[in-house]
């Protein structure tokens, strides 16, 4: 009696072990980093509403030169001043051009140039970054002292005085005055993540497995700090965007009758007492892509790293 | 002819302060398919040594002198680039910590045809079953469904296995496990312990056991080498030094031992070595062990450097006053 009460108590063990070994075997639902990183981006209600702002604003300077029909450039004075209304959400600017398209038109230019520099400063700024940290010894030493002779450059006064020295004001000009002194920070973001992660015991694993050095370089260090870089473009992006909107105030912007958010804001400063719905649209749509973007960085840095992950 | 044959290997690393001399004069030799333990407080030079042999001594270390010769031929001075197509082929090697040993961004089915891919020029699809076989054999259940996951589903226990499963990718010669098992909590421990065991003997590997664990190297070793600052203080087969240490720096180490039960069986506090390990810049000039040791003062160990003697056949010490040459009780004794 006993026995039989024994043996079957084992026999439900042995049941339940091997139960166990099976789901410890069975494959989960298979979840990856960018999956997770997913989630957690979705739960930080800040970053999501920031991004379908984005979204919306970059839908906008895309999509509505493309259907509205009004024109950005044709003048008809008898039209000036009207303030927003159906016909002209935005209103009319002092030449009696539509405000609404001419800010989704100066929008894009200010977009892309946005996005253009940033690319830039991103490639720049990684390659050397990563050549300086993954380098190490002198030459290490010599690219960070000569970053560090660069940093003494302040950034909007090196823009003006690059644009003068091109003489002409494009979209590529434009392009270099914002990449060639804001680099720097990325650079060393770059540098300091390389660094960090070559101490990893994956990194000497690799040496001691008999990668070569590029495999080591692109295989473990640059996707391990992939992060950190997105979280990087939207830093970049809000303080590109700004800087050229700043030297299209200061008349060192995209010449007219093209507009970018800068020039924009400049027609309207001379009339703001009268009108002031001419700078507000704007400056409200430069607040919109920066504070939506700064917004997505740091939901995207929350999401991204892994350290800050209490709320998992 | 030995494996792995270590002649008189001085490690050092230049500092501000001076010259610190991580591994001074280390000489061993190993044959195939025998396991070395090398066992050591931290910082006496077991993980240096290791990388010493593998190439691999970061900046500002450097091999200073002395010779690695593995298979007939040496390993010092030799191209970065011809170590390169060693490592991983030849040599495997096991780290600590395995939560921080595989790249995060990489599936485990990635990293493991890396290597297989690399050294043996295996086409994806040939890798991939080579990979699934590997995790079977480092008993990773369901092996082929868990090849696509990513490190942080496997727990600790399972990660050393997949860096196990790494290093014998390629069928090396030598195994060079540093401190396998000092991450792991103890009943994982064992599981390590046994497939290292295990398949060491399947491969018909060598391997170097580095540890501070005297436990561990008694279960796996045939050899083991005590170092102590840089050095080797004793160097016999493992039942000979268990049951005879002569140095009196592995009878601390072993008398530090928790015993379970025996006659010996202590109660209270666990007995530990006074003092610490020397400085490594200015070690003490003759016997490193001095000044923590129990016996000297006697005579002029502290003044004449000892050398590592045969005391009897393979077995060598390095001390003025091994256990078998000693008469009566030390100084205080314990």
């Amino acid at each position: 009696m006993v026995t039989e009460r024994r043996q079957e108590f084992e026999a439900s063990l042995i049941r339940t072990a091997e139960a166990r070994g099976q789901e410890a075997g069975a494959a989960l639902q298979r979840a990856s980093l960018l999956r997770d990183a997913v989630h957690r981006f979705s739960r930080n209600r800040g970053a999501v509403v920031a991004a379908f702002g984005f979204v919306i604003m970059i839908g906008f300077v895309f999509i509505v030169p493309w259907v509205d029909s009004a024109s950005p450039y044709a003048v008809d004075f008898s039209k000036a001043y009207i303030g927003p209304s159906w016909a002209h959400p935005f209103g009319t600017d002092e030449f009696g051009r539509d405000l609404f398209v001419r800010t989704a038109l100066g929008g894009r230019v200010s977009v892309e140039i946005g996005f253009a520099a940033t690319i830039a400063i991103m490639l720049i700024g990684i390659v050397y970054g990563a050549i300086s940290g993954f380098a190490g010894g002198w030459l290490d030493n010599a690219m960070m002292r000569f970053l560090d002779a660069l940093y003494g450059l302040p950034y909007l006064p090196f823009a003006i005085i690059t644009v003068t020295i091109f003489g002409v004001v494009n979209f590529w000009t434009m392009v270099v005055a914002l990449t060639v002194a804001s680099w720097f920070t990325t650079a060393r973001v770059m540098r300091g993540q390389i660094i960090t992660l070559k101490e990893n015991d994956y990194v000497r694993a690799a040496h001691a497995l008999g990668a070569r050095w590029y495999r080591v370089l692109f295989r473990h260090l640059l996707p391990n700090t992939l992060g950190v870089l997105i979280v990087f473009v939207f830093l970049e992006l809000p303080g590109v965007v700004l800087g050229e909107a700043f030297l299209s105030f200061l008349g060192l912007g995209i010449s007219p009758p093209k507009a970018s958010w800068g020039t924009l804001a400049q027609d309207g400063y001379s009339s703001y007492q009268s009108h002031p719905y001419i700078i507000v649209v704007p400056a409200l749509a430069i607040a919109w892509l920066i504070l939506s973007a700064f917004f997505i960085a740091d939901g995207l840095r929350d999401a991204l790293d892994p350290r800050t992950r209490e709320n998992f | 002819m030995a494996l792995l044959e270590v002649e008189d290997l001085h490690t050092f690393f230049k500092t501000r302060e001076g010259e610190v001399h991580a591994v001074d004069g280390v000489s061993f030799t190993l044959d195939r398919g025998m396991t070395l333990g090398i066992v050591g407080e931290s910082g006496c030079g077991k993980s240096v040594t290791a990388l010493s042999i593998m190439g691999l001594v970061p900046p500002p270390g450097r091999v200073v002198s002395g010779s690695v010769v593995f298979n007939g031929r040496s390993l010092v001075d030799r191209k970065q680039r011809e170590l390169e197509d060693i490592r991983g082929r030849d040599i495997g090697m096991i780290f600590q910590d395995p939560m921080t040993s595989l790249n995060p961004t990489l599936t485990i089915g990635t990293q493991i045809t890396e290597t297989l891919r690399r050294h043996l020029n295996m086409s994806r699809d040939a890798a991939r079953k080579r990979a699934v076989e590997l995790l079977e054999e480092v008993h990773i259940p369901n092996a082929a469904g868990r090849l696509d996951d990513y490190p942080h589903r496997y727990s600790g226990g399972m990660r050393q296995r997949v860096m196990i499963a790494i290093a014998l990718a390629c069928n090396p010669k030598l195994l060079i496990a540093d401190e396998p098992t000092t991450a792991l909590d103890v009943t994982v421990q064992a599981g390590v312990l046994d497939l290292l065991q295990e398949l060491r003997i399947e491969h018909e590997m060598a391997m170097i056991m580095i540890t501070h664990d005297m436990g561990v190297v008694a279960e796996t070793a045939d050899d083991i080498i005590v170092m102590y600052a840089g050095q080797v203080v004793e160097h016999a087969k493992t039942l000979d030094l268990y049951d005879s240490p002569e140095h009196p720096y592995t009878e601390a180490l072993l008398a530090a031992l928790p015993q379970l039960e025996g006659e010996d069986v202590r109660h209270g506090r666990l007995t530990s070595i006074p003092g610490r390990p020397p400085d490594l810049i200015a070690p003490p000039p003759a016997c490193r062990f001095a000044p923590r040791c129990p016996y000297a003062g006697q005579d002029d160990c502290a003044v004449v450097p000892p050398e590592l003697r045969e005391i009897r056949p393979g077995h060598w010490v390095r001390s003025a006053h091994p256990a078998s040459e000693r008469m009566g009780h030390p100084v205080g004794a314990r």
